[in-house]
């Protein structure tokens, strides 16, 4: 296959990439899609109706399963026993942390990545993210105006199948939607002690087939998505566009190919992506007129800055010298748990049936004039809680015998908890770079974080814990507490920036197609490219900015600016 | 006291709010399922044979014991039933850190943590028996249930703490959420609870069937007369 040139090559199989190679398989085009895992088999490897009895270590997974792996650390309760066999997590590459950085990078390297086990949540951003920067004079706006991306917006919730109801909020514009689940007991005890304090609580918007959309089945509510679902009720890469890219024929997908670089010809303009097989260890390379990186973001910048040649010395499409930089991300925590005691004793509700954010807080904060709050722009909140699961609040109740073991039943409609979504601001002081010390074990030159949060971020912190005491009381509810401290960066999952579009080739990387300024050969179809970060998710901007630049890419094919293999 | 970053994640847990997280891994509930078939816990019927891995019979004993006494058999089945000694004598032997207060971030860690808990439960249970000995002049094997209980209702309760048991109350801290743990991830415990997850699949979401009452202020508990409300 090394022999055969393509007409364009893709990087990742996530949202992203994903979406790029259903679009361009669609229209005709050859192409290779790489993906540094293995492929994921939804009857191997979701699994998702296993209880957690049915597991040998009841989900803890087996203490020594990454012995003798680069990167032990494991991401979480849930993935151990999960990937305990199956290989579908990131621990051979290793990754540093400049000193005073915390990162945690969890990366899942099977087709489809990180979207086989999204959380769903998919607001549209609007003007007053777009426009951020004109509000308060930090960062950098949007090449964009919502204007102009509703329409992607429309195709891609269309496409994706988005639940959720129309509220008439600008800072949270409205979309295409299926029926939105109802609200349960939990919510409506929080709406109307929210609605006292001047807090919105509204249907969230969540990617999950409340009917049946586009040929996939509605959601049979088996509580099980972050387990990857099992019949492809909600969007992800694995049901809905590798598939569909397949279909064309027109798609050749490699799988275990841990990409290097980019390779450029004699123009310095991109040839093809050099990649380790896992498998062999060697090195192969890959030639195509176009290249897509979909890697996930700060990967992406990754592989464009060992992206190294005598053209681009450093890293490739790098003359402005901002590959790397500026990396946001959400702050995560949770700013205040308790319970409802007009829920204690209740008979148990099926409240999490759905695993999903059934509603939220979306931010309403900064939104008359963007300094009325201590900080700039805005956060919002999730809140979750009733029966499911394990009785993780145990550690609240005090005492051993029948009375605790009733109490443990008696509290289980009743808890509830938050999970704040504060974005950071763009700091020159975070970003990723090589490590120039530490390569990986296929010799790789290792990715570096350099990251902390900042006071703006910080003060939404405070002030969400605060809200959350006045929520309760409110409610009439008791609070037991809220995290000492947020979590650590990368946990969101939610990076953006470090290869920012815009206009201006001396301050950006991508113009405003995602094609880069300097090669335009070169395109990002991920999160990279979003200048900031908001208090909304990425996935379904991800999945909508790609339509619109694969739309802008094959315009250019069609026009001969990109010429066919 | 052990279990703080446990704790914490527990409580996003069990607010259900994982997904949210966009997250895979992040904070959900935490069962992945894994490819492989593993045996239930045996029905504690057929299981008086049980040879411990990690514990002598006497100390596999005592745990049993203990974990029956934090989830006693009343008009549900109790840990001895749900295989919860089994199951602490399976985590320790194999290391795996049910209650850490220590953040795992290698293998090495894991095992540092599993073998913490492998000496705390061993000491933990020595002195359990050394503070019966003190008070009562017997191990606590055999001692008569009032006495078992005042040991323990002093490690326990706030109010009846005594000086100098530290160590015991973080024993006891451990043991019970080891026991927890044990008896909540099983059939029988999460059917105790009447967990909807049981369930893989339903119709719809029911939502609120209390629209006339938003607030839920009129909503009556139902077993209120049986269950004392001072926490």
């Amino acid at each position: 296959m090394t022999a055969k040139t393509f007409d364009v090559i893709v990087v990742g199989t996530g949202a992203g990439g994903g979406t790029a190679m259903k679009i361009l398989c669609e229209a005709g085009l050859q192409v290779c899609a790489l993906n540094s895992g293995p492929r994921t088999d939804p009857d191997k490897d979701y699994r998702g109706h296993r209880q957690v009895y049915d597991l040998k270590f009841r989900g803890y997974g087996d203490p020594l399963r990454l012995q003798g792996k680069a990167h032990q650390e494991p991401y979480s309760v849930e993935e151990s026993e999960y990937s305990e066999g199956r290989d579908l997590f990131e621990h051979d590459v290793a990754y540093s942390n400049a000193p005073g950085t915390d990162w945690y990078w969890k990366r899942c390297k099977a087709t489809g990545g990180k979207a086989n086990f999204w959380g769903r949540s998919s607001a549209r951003f609007g003007d007053i993210d777009f426009k951020a920067a004109d509000l308060d004079g930090v960062g950098e706006n949007w090449p964009v105006d919502y204007q102009e991306i509703s329409p992607w917006f429309s195709k891609a919730e269309r496409y994706m199948g988005v639940a959720s109801t129309v509220q008439n909020r600008p800072s949270n514009p409205d979309g295409d939607y299926l029926p939105p689940f109802p609200f349960r007991c939990i919510d409506q005890i929080i709406q109307k002690g929210a609605e006292k304090i001047g807090v919105p609580y509204l249907p969230d918007r969540c990617a999950q087939l409340t009917v049946a959309h586009n040929g996939h089945p509605a959601c049979h509510y088996c509580g099980n998505c972050s387990r990857g679902c099992d019949v492809g009720s909600f969007f992800s890469p694995t049901w809905f566009t590798i598939p569909e890219a397949e279909a064309t024929k027109n798609l050749t997908l490699v799988t275990n190919a841990l990409v290097r670089a980019v390779l450029v010809d004699e123009n310095g303009q991109a040839n093809g992506v050099a990649y380790v097989d896992r498998t062999s260890r060697r090195e192969v390379e890959v030639h195509a007129k176009v290249v897509v990186l979909a890697a996930s973001c700060v990967e992406t910048a990754h592989i464009m800055l060992n992206s190294k040649s005598r053209h681009w010395p450093a890293g490739i499409a790098n003359s402005s010298g901002e590959l790397g930089k500026n990396l946001c991300d959400h702050l995560y925590g949770n700013p205040g748990y308790g319970y409802l005691p007009q829920l204690l004793g209740q008979p148990p509700r099926p409240d999490n049936i759905a695993d999903s954010t059934i509603a939220w807080m979306p931010r309403w904060q900064n939104l008359k004039s963007p300094r009325e709050e201590k900080f700039i722009r805005g956060y919002s909140v999730y809140m979750g809680g009733g029966c499911g699961g394990f009785p993780g609040y145990y550690g609240q109740l005090e005492g051993f015998g029948s009375k605790f073991k009733r109490d443990i039943k008696r509290f289980y409609p009743a808890t509830i908890g938050g999970l704040i979504q504060a974005p950071s601001l763009p700091s020159p002081s975070n970003y990723i770079d090589i490590d120039p010390e530490k390569k990986d074990i296929f010799g790789i030159p290792q990715l570096r974080f350099h990251f902390r949060w900042g006071d703006n971020e910080l003060l939404m912190w405070e002030h969400s814990k605060q809200v959350m005491i006045d929520l309760f009381k409110s409610m009439g509810a008791e609070l037991w507490g809220a995290d000492d401290e947020p979590n650590r960066p990368g946990t969101s999952l939610h990076e953006t920036g470090v290869c920012r579009f815009g206009n201006d080739p001396k301050k950006f990387v991508t113009n405003k197609w995602a094609q880069t300024h300097d090669v335009p050969n070169l395109y990002i179809c991920d999160a990279s490219i979003f200048p900031s970060c908001t208090d909304k998710t990425t996935t379904m901007p991800i999945v909508a900015f790609t339509m619109r630049n694969c739309d802008y890419m094959l315009n250019n094919f069609k026009t001969g600016v990109h010429k066919r293999a | 006291m052990g279990g703080q970053s446990i704790e914490r994640r527990e409580i996003l847990r069990y607010i259900g709010i994982a997904a949210v997280a966009a997250s895979f891994p992040g904070f959900s509930r935490w069962a992945f399922a894994c490819p492989m078939e593993h045996p239930r816990v045996t029905p504690r019927s057929q299981a008086q044979s049980y040879k411990p891995l990690f514990f002598s019979g006497e100390q596999f004993r005592m745990v049993e014991h203990l974990a029956e006494m934090i989830i006693p058999q009343d008009d549900t089945p109790g840990a001895t039933q749900a295989g919860v000694a089994e199951f602490i004598d399976f985590m320790v032997a194999n290391r795996v850190p049910v209650s850490t207060s220590r953040d795992i971030r290698s293998t090495e860690d894991a095992i540092a943590a599993g073998n913490e808990a492998q000496n705390r439960f061993v000491a933990g249970l020595d002195w359990m028996n050394a503070r019966s000995q003190s008070l009562f002049k017997h191990d606590f094997m055999q001692c008569p249930p009032e006495e078992q209980n005042r040991l323990l209702e002093e490690l326990a309760y706030k109010e009846k703490f005594k000086p100098t048991t530290e160590s015991g109350r973080e024993f006891f801290q451990m043991m019970r959420a080891y026991t927890v743990v044990g008896y909540y991830t099983t059939e029988i415990g999460l059917e105790t609870l009447g967990d909807p997850g049981l369930q893989t699949a339903w119709s719809q979401i029911p939502g609120c069937a209390h629209p006339d009452d938003p607030e839920h202020k009129i909503l009556r508990e139902p077993s209120a007369a049986n269950v004392s409300n001072n926490l």
